[in-house]
């Protein structure tokens, strides 16, 4: 009799299982009508504390996908860009620099409707 | 005049082309908000089915060389037109507008069965491999499925001595809906329905993962939402048709509580069969046809010489 | 009865990355199957040739997407091997901590794909919104949920923090019930046994005839697992059993495949208990000496080999990557044969492909 049950019930066995999920709340979020939480060490938007970088061009040589230029003139005297749509936000650079002074914030990038939009200037020194 | 112009008012909106196509679509969508809730989704919202035929209608229409173009497009409209025509008289017989006649009930099985078979040609049409592999599986599970619908569903035909709708649920009126002596029936005719709509767990034809849509692959754009709408409304029809024979009893007709009875009712059976194609696996081609000519035809059998004994 | 060829193509809802496979059925049953590889080529074996060994991680992490871990693990392993570095032992948990957790949400993503395949839905829901928690997890560690950019040459980049250690304790039991409980619905369901049971054999001697590593193998009943035969990393401090069935058909992958992920989620919750205070990386030289030097680890579709051969200067000679998956590709004609067309898609499933992997 046991044996005959447990047969029956073999064949239903996600039966009761979906009607408890049935009644419970959904488990997905329609997220641009609520809130998504992103944890504090997300790699997001590159940044940069302007005092602390000197144009030493680490974290340049170190990119993996090229994504970082320096124009130097002088050791007062850079420019330091970002491309935004070249970036494959490793955190490398966070971890290259010695200076303490790119690293990454943890907001998402948009979208754009123009390219320009995305090269953006991290670092622009002109003290002479 | 007078005349003409209620007709038109019958036939193209209550209960004719538009109150189906929204019960139609209402019903889909239900299915699919039950289906998403069984898996912990949200599901998509009430507009979803019409926005799909819409986008659908808009656009191109490609077929591969080589089809037959005339017959391509009248396999869809036939597939159509047919199903309208069974749900504009159920609905037509329910709701009082004209009587039902000796006959009618083989009339509306008649019509629900002919848009399987036009699955299959329209297969055989756009001949591509996809199409033609899905359509052998589609024509082998017409034959068994359509033949336990049948006769699981004639069980209350021959209960109540009549071969007309009206002469079924006068019947049911009477003494007590069918439900209460022939419950075995019941569950047959639902196996049947789900073989004869290609539903999951029965949904090897139109199986995504092994033939990309079966013998619908090569259709797009107009054709493929006809195909699409003659799906809904064979559901309606199909779903409206057991409601119909089995609980007869519990609702007058004609009156807006008798509606709403029949319209609960019907909704319940929809939720009976999304939970059936959410809990089981899809069945391969040999277990589908093993379990229906060794399993489910000789309970139907069995069940109709009881009736016709007892 | 005549012969139709089905092409199940470069492109097909059964698959997620393209492999073109030509079938020849008879009937219902299918008689040969030939398959063509290489849609996915990209050249990453070259590209490596051209750039430095720190730029090389980011590129090696992006063979797979599921695996992307372990790919710069071994890779990591091997440089520090040309180096003679040592790894503090903390680095080396977490590096192992995030191997199990990755083995644990690549099971359960092949899980809900099998599911898929044979036409259940809702237990590929079921399976993948428990693999949620454990992308959170990864995502609170490391920073992204599915590329970790956790691994640098000589340890890793960022540390556990207190808070973090216990939001891991209190997720992994409520974990642990979720995969027992699909656990017993694989074992249990008449529907799931009856289209996945005795299809798909392998006996052990085709395994060790097609050289067939990870869980594949362990499911035919032939018992290797790199963790415990060489152990890399500190794997020889842990104790865990490693499961094998004699079946050898899908539905013995299946079992064996979810039980290795509550071992997995045992063998964290050891890790997260035991794990030392201490560094967490050791700086390393930017130009590599000469010499070869091979390193293996367990990924959890099975073997991964890394050869790495330098000349002394900043960037590689040449890297040899060769990945579990195709082992697995060879078998799949000796599989398929006899089989009715409805059961190719079960079987595809069954053997975990990714051809990312595979291709390079």
């Amino acid at each position: 009799m046991k044996n005959f049950i447990q047969k029956i019930q073999s064949f239903f066995y996600l039966l009761p299982k979906t009607l408890s999920v049935f009644f419970s709340k959904a488990v997905t979020r329609p997220f641009p009508f609520d809130s998504a939480d992103i944890p504090e060490r997300y790699r997001g938007r590159v940044a940069i504390r302007e005092d602390n970088c000197v144009g030493c061009s680490l974290c340049v040589l170190d990119c993996p996908a090229s994504a970082l230029e320096l124009e130097k003139e002088s050791k007062t005297n850079f420019r330091l860009l970002h491309y935004r749509d070249r970036c494959t936000y490793c955190g490398q650079c966070e971890v290259s620099c010695r200076f303490d002074a790119i690293y990454m914030q943890n907001k998402y990038i948009g979208p754009a409707y123009d390219r320009e939009e995305y090269s953006v200037v991290l670092v622009d020194r002109k003290e002479d | 005049m007078k005349e003409i112009i209620t007709l038109l008012v019958n036939i193209l909106i209550f209960p004719g082309f538009i109150f189906l196509l929204a019960l139609g679509m209402g019903f889909h969508w239900i299915d699919r908000k039950l289906i998403a809730r069984f898996e912990g989704r949200i599901g998509p919202p009430w507009y979803q089915p019409l926005a799909d035929i819409i986008k659908l209608f808009a656009k191109e229409d490609v077929l591969p060389t080589g089809t037959n173009e005339i017959f391509a497009l009248l396999l869809p409209l036939t597939s159509f037109a047919v199903t309208l025509t069974a749900g504009y008289h159920m609905v037509g017989t329910l709701s009082g507008l004209f009587t039902s006649f000796v006959g009618d009930f083989i009339m509306v099985i008649f019509l629900l069965s002919l848009p399987s078979l036009l699955f299959f040609l329209g297969g055989w049409t756009t001949s591509g491999v996809y199409s033609i592999l899905g359509g052998n599986r589609s024509l082998l599970q017409y034959f068994s499925y359509e033949v336990l619908f049948i006769m699981a569903i004639c069980g209350t035909a021959i209960a109540s001595g009549s071969w007309s709708l009206g002469g079924i649920f006068l019947a049911q009126n009477e003494g007590s809906p069918f439900i209460k002596y022939q419950v075995v029936g019941f569950l047959m005719s639902l196996a049947g329905l789900i073989g004869k709509l290609k539903r999951s767990p029965y949904d090897i034809p139109k199986a995504k993962s092994e033939m990309v849509m079966g013998p619908l692959t090569e259709y797009s754009g107009r054709k493929l939402a006809m195909w699409k709408l003659a799906d809904f409304l064979q559901t309606l029809a199909g779903v409206a048709l057991i409601v119909y024979c089995y609980f007869g009893g519990l609702w007058q007709p004609n009156t807006i509580f008798g509606y709403l009875i029949f319209l609960l009712l019907m909704i319940l059976l929809q939720f009976v069969l999304s939970i059936i194609s959410a809990v089981f696996t899809r069945l391969r081609i040999d277990q589908l046809i093993d379990l229906n000519w060794r399993l489910f035809i000789p309970i139907s059998l069995l069940q109709n010489i009881l009736i016709i004994v007892l | 009865m005549s012969k139709i060829t089905i092409p199940i193509g470069p492109q097909h809802p059964l698959l997620k990355e393209p492999l073109s496979f030509r079938i020849t059925l008879e009937g219902e049953s299918v008689i040969e199957s030939t398959l063509r590889l290489g849609y996915v080529h990209r050249g990453i074996e070259k590209l490596a040739q051209t750039r430095t060994y720190i730029k090389n991680i980011t590129l090696f992490e992006r063979v797979c997407g599921i695996c992307s871990h372990i790919h710069t693990t071994t890779y990591c392993q091997a440089v520090e091997g040309l180096l003679d570095l040592k790894i503090p032992r903390r680095g080396a948990y977490i590096r192992m901590l995030l191997c199990e957790l990755e083995r644990i949400h690549s099971h359960l993503l092949w899980l809900g794909v099998l599911a898929k395949n044979i036409g259940l839905n809702t237990v590929f829901m079921y399976a993948w919104r428990d693999r949620e928690i454990v992308l959170d997890l990864m995502e609170e560690i490391s920073g992204g949920r599915v590329s970790h950019a956790i691994n640098t040459i000589g340890g890793v980049r960022k540390d556990l923090t207190q808070t973090q250690i216990e939001k891991i304790s209190l997720d992994l039991p409520v974990l642990y019930e979720k995969v027992r409980e699909l656990l017993e619905i694989v074992e249990n369901d008449r529907s799931f046994s009856a289209r996945t049971r005795g299809i798909g054999y392998l006996s052990p001697q085709d395994v060790k005839r097609y050289c067939v590593v990870g869980p594949v193998a362990r499911a035919s009943g032939v018992d290797i697992d790199l963790r415990r035969d060489a152990p890399n990393a500190c794997y020889a401090e842990l104790d865990f059993n490693s499961v094998t069935m004699t079946d050898g058909d899908v539905w013995a992958r299946a079992v064996v495949r979810i039980m290795e992920t509550l071992e997995s989620i045992g063998l964290s919750q050891q890790i997260v208990n035991k794990i030392p205070a201490g560094e967490i990386a050791v700086t390393a030289k930017r130009k590599v000496p000469e010499g070869e030097f091979v390193s293996r680890s367990e990924a959890p579709r099975g073997e991964v080999i890394y050869f790495v051969k330098s000349d002394g200067s900043q960037k590689p000679k040449r890297v040899k990557v060769r990945t579990p998956t195709l082992t697995a590709l060879i078998t799949l004609p000796a599989q398929l044969e006899g089989l009715q067309m409805a059961d190719v898609s079960t079987v595809i499933a069954g053997v975990d492909l990714c051809i990312a992997c595979a291709d390079r």
